[in-house]
């Protein structure tokens, strides 16, 4: 019994790194319609950024986090900016931007494994400690602050594009893009801001991931595939979707080791990311087209 | 108010509109008919600039506005009530009539102009907080078309407003366009319905292959072209 809710557990706790990254893959996804999978290096970026900062130069934690965050949400902008945009005014098919994509999540792989090396980094900030055990479940502190700030952001991203009126507009691109720049709305400036906060999403994924595990160069691919197969289980084109199919996911691979040899964590997440796309490609929550759109 | 002056676009490659001149003076709603593919809507995008404009000029109030940024074009008092999917399916029917508006004005503006719309369309009122794609057609058209009057347009471009639409909701329609132009809206109108847009318009212009081929009043409806060919005489 206490293995099954140590699975779950578990589960929650990969869900919510996931779900982080899904969460602002969808978000871009579903104001740019393009597969932006540079989203996983702006994930180990932001980890190593982690390990540049405080573990090598010192700086307090806190501060990191901000400085990490910050450049993030920067980093993300400069991706549309400096490549994608160009290329859509240059008539580039989303296609094309996905090629862009896989080249810059290549290219930066391949920058951080000359920068530091392909070796595995500590961040070290927190000792190795031993959990909490509270009915039969352990815990680490750290795995307890990775769920509580996961929630706390998702609560906040929700009423961001619920209540605010950038929130609404990016409801409103995702929902119908040409009638979208019909009302109005800036289209570039939507973008903008999808990048933003959705890399700033993956800034602070990319510290919690540091945090609870070691850093690889080319941990952003593994990543990306998992945050992706969260949103495709949960509807891609829906950020609440994509976060409920991420804990999904998480539950699934930790509850199908309980059964199945743990080296296959990463055969559950295609299984299912496999089934998803033949008989559910809107996912759990997804939205289809109204009925009455004429 | 609004002058097109020998307009050639399309969409790319493709050339849609071969040197179209189109007129719509203040208060007036001038109709656009004609078959399938020849350019109607695409006289209505060229002006919004959401097609591609090759040659030619659209002024409006006498200013230029070739190439003006769509939002731009808004702020000047022309909107635009699109064909096909006309709302944002998963917005509220509040959030449908807020997103035109909170664009261009200051949030007073927009709940003076959320009253006047709701007042217009009691309807909508009471479906505010429901998702769009939940309306039946008739209340769809409603709702597109209370967006496009919370911009507070002094020109409203309409394409085939009335497609789909059961006769009862259509001639409830073109009540409420007439309605409209006693409040000061100009339009200009692409109809399918080449009889309905004759009798409701000022004055109407018939576009084939790209071109302006017959230009009149309501006295266009006795042109044995026009009666042969869309007003279905032959048959």
């Amino acid at each position: 019994m206490s293995l099954l809710a140590q699975s779950i557990i578990n589960g929650l706790i990969t869900g919510s790194i996931y779900a982080l990254v899904a969460a602002g893959y969808s978000l871009i996804y579903s104001t740019n319609n393009f597969m932006h999978f540079a989203h996983g290096i702006s994930v180990v970026a932001a980890g190593y950024m982690v390990y540049w900062l405080f573990t090598l130069a010192g700086t307090p934690f806190y501060v990191t986090c901000i400085i990490t965050v910050i450049l993030s949400a920067l980093f993300g902008l400069a991706m549309y900016r400096l490549i994608y945009l160009p290329l859509q005014r240059k008539g580039a098919s989303n296609v094309i931007l996905l090629i862009a994509s896989i080249g810059i999540l290549t290219f930066f792989q391949n920058v951080i494994q000359i920068a530091f090396g392909s070796g595995v980094k500590l961040i070290g900030y927190i000792e190795v400690a031993k959990g909490i055990t509270f009915a039969g479940i352990t815990m680490t502190l750290l795995q307890i602050v990775i769920l509580v700030i996961s929630f706390i952001i998702f609560i906040m991203l929700y009423q961001f594009m619920q209540r605010t009126k950038l929130g609404r507009n990016m409801r409103a691109v995702s929902n119908n893009k040409e009638l979208a720049s019909i009302v109005g709305i800036n289209h570039i400036r939507v973008s903008d801001f999808s990048f933003l906060i959705g890399s700033g999403l993956a800034g602070v994924a990319g510290i919690l991931v540091a945090l609870e595990q070691n850093l690889s160069p080319l941990m952003g691919t593994n990543l990306m595939i998992k945050g992706f197969t969260g949103a495709v289980i949960g509807g891609i084109n829906y950020v609440p979707g994509s976060i409920v199919g991420s804990f999904l996911l998480g539950l699934a691979e930790n509850l199908g080791i309980l059964v199945l040899p743990s080296g296959y964590k990463d055969a559950i997440a295609f299984s299912m990311l496999f089934l998803f796309l033949l008989f559910k490609p809107n996912g759990i929550l997804g939205k289809k087209e109204g009925r009455f759109d004429k | 108010m609004l002058v097109i002056e020998d307009l050639y676009s399309g969409y790319g490659e493709l050339k849609v509109l071969k040197g179209v001149n189109i007129s719509v003076g203040k208060n007036e709603i001038v109709a656009l008919i004609g078959p399938n593919g020849a350019g109607k809507s695409t006289v209505i995008k060229s002006i919004f600039n959401i097609s591609d404009v090759s040659s030619g000029k659209v002024t409006f109030r006498d200013q230029d506005i070739t190439g003006l940024r769509t939002h731009e074009i808004i702020k000047l008092g022309i909107s635009y009530l699109n064909q096909g999917k006309i709302n944002f399916s998963n917005l509220t029917v509040k959030e449908n009539l807020m997103i035109g508006a909170d664009q261009i004005f200051e949030p007073e503006l927009v709940e003076e102009g959320l009253e006047r719309v709701y007042n217009k369309f009691p309807d909508l009122r009471s479906k505010e907080n429901e998702l769009a794609y939940t309306l039946s057609g008739g209340q769809q058209q409603m709702l597109a078309l209370g967006r496009s009057l919370m911009q507070r347009p002094v020109l409203l471009l309409m394409d085939e407003p009335s497609l789909g639409l059961s006769p009862k909701l259509q001639k409830e329609l073109f009540e409420t366009i007439a309605g409209l132009r006693e409040e000061g809206i100009s339009m200009l109108i692409v109809e399918q319905n080449a009889k309905k847009a004759i009798e409701l318009a000022d004055r109407t212009y018939l576009l084939e292959d790209g071109k302006v081929v017959l230009e009149g009043g309501k006295e266009i409806l006795e042109n044995e072209a026009i009666k042969n060919v869309y007003l279905g005489g032959r048959y």
